[in-house]
């Protein structure tokens, strides 16, 4: 038996499922204290069955969201090695941050060497500042780590206890400014998260749990919870990927756009070809552009409970709360209102719907009826364009290869899921507009904790390699290794990826989930100087297969 | 924030190539991406990326007489290159940016009007399709295009010879010394355009301090007073320090600097073949140039900090300036007649070679000179690829602003060598009403492209 849990910000839902069926549900609120909710939501699905019979749980949590949004962690310094390129007065980080000199190159090759005496400098003037946590990052220390870790060494000699995070071992892809962002919240967020997990791991064994536990990550692929230590940041924002696998798991695939109505935010995703989309850079967290792979998702900001008010002639809907909706006893009309005058939902108080439509329209001499409809219209309309753009952003990113432009076609969704609680209401009307089918999938209410219950463990592993200089990296590893052989070349490559991808799934106790193995990324390059071919640059992806473990409700077929 | 946004379409094309150990192949660009990624300047907010697109067939008829049609000369990497500046152009005229970047493979400042092959690693010249397109679909008149390759553009010279609304400005290194062996300040323009080409011959090792004496003593003082509606730059970067093909020292931080002076509507790559030790640098320099930031930290690795010139070779540059401020000073007041004869027609031999494709050309140009419009152009081309019989083509072209009666002759004239046998094929290029059409002799056959009407 499976568990999906989703900890949520005013929710906290969990499922059981029993071979591909959904055997209990629960919803329950989620409080200050995070775990109290998670064990209420266990207790609830689990009720007369063995903790012994659950093979794996899954959550996922808005922990780390929660610390970076209201900074809940200690002052980290960085230590940075930018070389030339970009004026360093373009990068504004939140933080004290040092300069020191030192430069690698996109190849990895030394071209302005380090200065200790300027690490002992800045290493100084951080502790004299209070600082014991410090980010070193490089320019291209994904090519090239030695920088990187010769001023770790030596800050580590000057202050032995001091917390160190190095921006190779955090993320491997290009992008000197968001690798120094990514490794600042790791090494803000490290000890906090540390914590919460020995926490989740002590409360899941006191319920007898002896399954893996694993936690969800932004890019819908789950990760052993004991293995996220070293990842933490890219636990955040997995609600949304929840949902939107949670909609994978419970439709046939396709073309689908999956709008998941809260109270306050409308969080839309796209699934082309059965998979979810990925965003095409890393997640912006806390407004800082990061490393972190995540699902492209685009959170508008209106949903159920969202604020309507008259404007002179104009009806408008804001993007706050100000409480429950008016005929649930709320203060103000909201487009939830409007759905109960139109008969779209059965929530609240039918008359006090129409109050709430009658206070808006009256001054415009406008009747209940024409009212809510112009608000749900409202709605539907901020969503359908929203949809629409979110399409045209995906057909509008950039090509680098002839057969990448030439491929692209325009692709358009085919129906329109809905889930979360606002989603009754408005997805037949959005799908009309966009020409889709509407659907609304059994479950829907907890599609999140579904999707987390059977997302799929993933791990990657890229592989560079330059034979002219004689080297392979590993990129998610910072692991740099000598190539011997002279012939090395793309198969070569390919299955030394392989190797090390069975390798690092052996160390996350993951060695089933190797079959199938995707090659993502296959580049190579000849490297020509002088007319003749001096070597090359290989860079290969592998990664476990991407998606979920099976359809939900379909009698639990394996996809 | 409107209009403050600088474009930029990345298009490597890691997948085409001349040949496998070309200079111009799938590497070139590949550490200029690197450079650029990790900086992180695609997350600038004044730097926007757009996805490219393919230019039509028919924009390139617009310009070039491709023989025997458009389809045979261009890989669809080429209509991607093209159709990346008309698309920044498009944003630009719109005013979406303030200016943009085609970082954008393969090059064309080489390619001329008719085209039997690659020469100069080109085979279209994205300049000056996209010069048409602005003309055709955004009514732009005056346009000035600034080549900063090592190399003579002697392609975009060729099809602007004649056209008095396009000033062509080329400073290169002294064809004597290297490809294509043109660009002397003689090079002038045609009777209809005289001095609206200037080409200024840099002796060979010349640095920054030089290059920046004629930016700020020839080129923009022509410039202003010339008042472009559109500034485009042939962005080559081979007058590189590093570069093997060039002998020029100029530096990264020099061309981010006349980037900056130039101010142009958009930056197309040209040439530039070091492709480790200049092009990421150099590139950079200039997207942080046109996006209004500080580029003073971009520094090769081997950036030799200032260089001492010959004085004997400034010298010879400042001469050449002073020579040609004077041309373009008089421009007005000299006798055409003296220069370029009387006759009802200016015409002149051109021996044309592909150095790519091996293949010699041998044209006879004719302008006819009208008091009334820039005159219609015919080309009698004929080709020789070293096996067989050479080919043969006759090519009429009507300007954007023709008068009547050019208009009438240029049509008689394709329908005279229509009839005659040693013609292969033979076209009508009517910008004035934007048709193209291509006789087939062997076919017997007529091709017709009219393309979209404006505004589709």
């Amino acid at each position: 038996m499976y568990i999906g849990i989703d900890v949520g910000g005013t929710c906290t839902d969990a499922v059981l499922l029993d071979r591909g069926l959904v055997r209990a549900m629960a919803k329950v609120p989620t409080r200050e204290d995070l775990l109290s909710s998670l064990l209420e939501a266990l207790d609830e699905i689990m009720k007369g069955v063995e903790g012994e019979l659950v093979e794996r749980v899954v959550f996922s949590t808005t922990v780390i969201t929660n610390l970076i949004a209201e900074k809940k962690y200690d002052p980290v310094g960085l230590i940075l090695m930018p070389g030339p390129g970009l004026s360093p007065s373009l990068y504004r980080f939140p933080t004290d941050t040092h300069i020191i000199q030192g430069a690698i190159d996109y190849r990895g090759r030394e071209i302005i060497p380090l200065r200790l005496t300027e690490v002992d400098q800045a290493a100084a003037e951080l502790a004299a500042r209070g600082y014991r946590k410090v980010a070193v990052v490089g320019k291209f220390s994904c090519r090239n780590h030695r920088h990187e870790k010769e001023v770790a060494a030596r800050v580590l000699w000057n202050y032995p206890d001091w917390h160190v995070e190095l921006g190779h071992q955090v993320a491997g892809q290009l992008n000197f400014p968001r690798r120094v962002v990514s490794t600042y919240l790791t090494c803000a967020t490290r000890e906090k998260y540390q914590f919460f997990v020995r926490s989740v791991q002590e409360a899941i064994s006191q319920r007898g749990i002896k399954g893996a536990i694993f936690i969800l990550k932004a890019d819908g692929g789950t990760l052993p919870l004991e293995s996220s230590l070293e990842v933490p940041v890219e636990t955040i924002f997995s609600g949304p990927a929840a949902s939107t696998l949670g909609v994978q798991a419970l439709t046939p695939p396709g073309e689908t756009a999956v709008v998941d109505i809260g109270g306050t935010t409308t969080d839309l995703a796209l699934i082309l070809s059965g998979q979810p989309l990925l965003a095409s850079r890393g997640a912006r967290v806390d407004d800082m552009l990061t490393h972190v792979r995540a699902l492209a998702v685009k959170s508008v900001p209106v949903g159920g409970d969202s604020v309507v008010e008259r404007v002179g002639k104009d009806i408008i809907i804001y993007s706050e709360r100000l409480g429950a909706p008016y005929c649930l006893g709320g203060p103000l009309p909201t487009p939830t209102d409007a759905l109960r005058v139109l008969g779209l939902t059965r929530l609240g108080d039918a008359d006090r719907a129409r109050e709430a439509m009658q206070m808006l329209g009256a001054p415009l001499g406008l009747s209940v009826a024409e009212v809510a409809s112009r608000v749900t219209t409202r709605v539907i309309e901020t969503i359908t364009r929203e949809i629409e753009a979110m399409f045209s952003r995906w057909e509008q990113e950039p090509a680098y290869r002839v057969w990448e432009v030439l491929q692209k076609k325009k692709v358009r969704p085919s129906t329109v899921v809905g889930v979360g609680g606002g989603a009754a209401g408005f997805v037949s009307q959005i799908a009309a507009r966009l020409g889709c089918y509407p659907v609304i999938p059994p479950y829907a209410p907890v599609a999140n904790a579904i999707g987390a219950a059977v997302a799929r463990p993933t791990l990657q592993v890229t592989l560079r390699a330059d034979t002219e200089q004689g080297f392979y990296i590993i990129l998610e590893e910072g692991y740099q290794g000598k190539i011997t052989e002279r012939s090395f070349n793309e198969e070569n490559a390919l299955e030394l990826a392989k190797e090390w991808l069975c390798k690092r799934a052996a160390r996350h106790g993951l060695e089933d989930c190797v079959e199938g193995l995707e090659v993502t990324r296959r580049e190579v390059f000849n490297m020509v100087r002088d007319w003749v071919t001096v070597g090359r640059l290989i860079d290969v992806t592998v990664q476990t297969r991407r998606g979920i473990l099976y359809h939900v409700g379909a009698g639990g077929t394996s996809e | 924030m409107k209009n403050k946004k600088t474009g930029l379409v990345f298009f490597p094309a890691f997948d085409w190539a001349i040949s496998p150990t070309h200079p111009e192949r799938e590497e070139r660009l590949l550490y200029t991406r690197d450079q650029i990624f990790e900086e992180g300047v695609l997350d600038l907010p004044e730097i926007e990326e757009y996805a490219p697109r393919l230019a039509t067939i028919h924009d390139i008829a617009r310009v070039h007489f491709c023989v025997p049609r458009v389809q045979s000369q261009v890989t669809e990497a080429h209509l991607i290159a093209a159709g990346s500046a008309t698309l920044l152009a498009d944003a630009i005229v719109h005013g979406e940016l303030k200016n943009g970047f085609a970082l954008v493979r393969p090059p064309g400042h080489h390619a001329m009007r008719v085209v039997h092959g690659n020469r100069g690693f080109c085979n279209i010249n994205n300049e000056a399709i996209l010069v048409e397109y602005l003309r055709r679909h955004h009514g732009i008149k005056r346009i000035a295009i600034v080549d900063s390759d090592v190399h003579h553009g002697d392609g975009t010279q060729d099809i602007f010879y004649h056209d008095p609304d396009v000033l062509f400005i080329s400073f290169h290194q002294d064809g004597r010394t290297i490809y294509p062996g043109t660009g002397f300040p003689n090079e002038l323009g045609g009777p209809g355009a005289y001095a609206r080409t200037i080409n200024i011959p840099l002796p060979p090792g010349l640095g920054d301090e030089t290059f920046h004496y004629v930016v700020d003593n020839l080129i923009l003082p022509i410039l202003e007073d010339f008042k472009p509606e559109f500034i485009i730059n042939s962005a080559g970067q081979d007058n590189h320090f590093t570069d093997p093909l060039g002998s020029m020292r100029f530096t990264a931080r020099g061309y981010a600097e006349f980037t900056r002076k130039l101010n142009p509507h958009l930056a197309v790559l040209e040439g530039g073949y070091a492709i480790e030790t200049a092009l990421p640098y150099v590139n950079l320099a200039i997207l942080l140039a046109l996006a209004g930031h500080d580029y003073s930290y971009v520094r090769e690795p081997e950036w030799p900090g200032t260089m001492p010139e010959n004085p004997e070779r400034v010298a010879r540059v400042q001469r050449v300036v002073e020579q040609l401020r004077n041309v373009w000073e008089n421009r007005d007041r000299v006798d055409l007649d003296k220069i370029f004869g009387t006759g009802t027609f200016f015409q002149r031999r051109k021996h044309i070679y592909y150095d790519t494709d091996y293949i010699e050309e041998e044209q006879l140009e004719r302008v006819r000179r009208c008091p009334n419009c820039p005159g219609y152009i015919t080309i009698d081309s004929r080709a020789d690829h070293g096996y067989g019989h050479p080919s043969r083509v006759f090519c009429v072209s009507i300007p954007f602003t023709a008068c009547g009666t050019c208009q009438t002759e240029a049509y008689d004239a394709y329908e005279q060598a229509r009839g005659l046998v040693q013609y292969q094929f033979v076209y009508l290029q009517d910008k004035s009403t934007d048709t193209f059409l291509a006789f087939d002799q062997d076919k017997a056959q007529e091709w017709v492209s009219e393309g979209p009407r404006v505004g589709e």
